[in-house]
């Protein structure tokens, strides 16, 4: 929370909405650890890291739409799929990825 | 997250309270949140007493968490001050160690007896200097679990006293640099002293790891490294040689 406290509290003092994306869970090498932080907000901004760069985007399509809805959503990333054009590390290593509305309710 | 928790966690941070975000991450209400606070003050509802139940364990403990309940699952996030060390004897190992702790974003204290000595021409980096004999900077400053005490003095008159001082506390690491001959010298005395064997094993003596180090900055890397391997209960070797994970887990 810390490395994007200062982004955080100056979109939460412009009004606008925020989106927090928390890494809950790594099995094997994931490159940041558990309670690593992208925060998203209304207007597209983002400030902090889940992975290495690898998950970034998928993640921050996932913030928008938990912005919309307010809900909640788990996301978990594995091994990158070439072939199948998925999201993914390609250290080997898997995250789950926790996606919340800050300030919700 | 509600708006009332989010705004007393950045209090806490702003403050360097010791606190627990609790969040069910997989069961029902999904979501929900709350915040523990060292002192028992709770904010927020939804997080099974499991989990709150577990607050004080995790806060000494220092590490996020996943908790797997019956019915549900929810990570535990723990908030607080960074680690400090403390560092007794303003000898210029002692700023090399500031430096560097500072990268690590450690608070560092440096004591001494000696006002000549611990000044802030010769200590620059350190965050607070004391001028104090060792036993009552240590009774000030109050060690605790978060808190490593490094005795760097190399002379009995200071070593002593600030060993047993630091034995009384619970600091997390306690090192003394020096020789392993001086370090024998110093268990004939602190167990003439009264010092329980067994708590006398606490001391990493003589302190750091195995890397050959030889400047001030290479010894500083070898204490604070093994300051960070002994924190996540590691013994410090070579990563090409392990077969446990990378990175630290919770304990």
């Amino acid at each position: 929370m810390k490395e994007i406290l200062a982004d955080v509290e100056r979109w939460r003092e412009k009004g606008e909405k925020v989106a927090i994306a928390t890494v809950v869970a790594t099995r094997r090498s994931a490159p940041r650890p558990v309670g690593a932080k992208l925060a998203v907000s209304e207007s597209g901004e983002l400030a902090g890291s889940v992975s290495g760069g690898c998950v970034e985007g998928d993640v921050f399509e996932h913030a928008c739409e938990v912005l919309r809805s307010g809900q909640p959503k788990l996301l978990s990333y594995g091994i990158e799929d070439e072939e199948a054009w998925n999201v993914g590390l390609p250290c080997g290593g898997e995250i789950d990825v926790f996606v919340e509305p800050l300030d919700g309710e | 997250m509600s708006r009332v928790v989010t705004d007393r966690l950045l209090k806490a941070i702003e403050g360097n309270e010791r606190a627990v975000v609790f969040t069910v991450i997989e069961g029902e209400p999904l979501g929900a949140k709350a915040l523990a606070l060292e002192s028992g003050e709770v904010v927020g509802d939804g997080v099974p007493p499991a989990a709150l139940g577990q607050a004080n364990e995790l806060i000494r403990a220092a590490r996020n968490r996943l908790l797997e309940l019956d019915d549900a699952r929810v990570f535990a996030e723990v908030y607080g001050p960074p680690p400090r060390l403390v560092i007794i004897g303003a000898v210029d190992t002692a700023d090399a160690l500031c430096q560097a702790a500072k990268l690590l974003g450690w608070q560092t204290i440096v004591v001494d007896a000696r006002a000549k000595f611990a000044t802030r021409e010769r200590i620059p980096n350190a965050d607070r200097l004391i001028v104090e004999w060792p036993e009552e900077a240590l009774a000030e400053v109050q060690p605790d679990h978060a808190t490593a005490v490094l005795v760097l003095t190399h002379d009995a008159k200071f070593d002593i006293p600030a060993l047993k001082a630091a034995l009384a506390t619970d600091a997390f690491y306690i090192g003394a640099l020096g020789s392993r001959r001086n370090q024998e010298r110093r268990r004939e005395k602190l167990l003439a002293e009264g010092v329980d064997a067994v708590e006398f094993e606490r001391i990493s003596g003589p302190c750091g790891l195995d890397v050959g180090a030889d400047s001030q900055p290479e010894t500083a890397l070898s204490i604070l490294a093994e300051i960070v391997a002994l924190r996540a209960g590691r013994s410090g070797g070579r990563l090409r040689d392990s077969k446990q994970r990378i990175h630290a887990e919770a304990v």
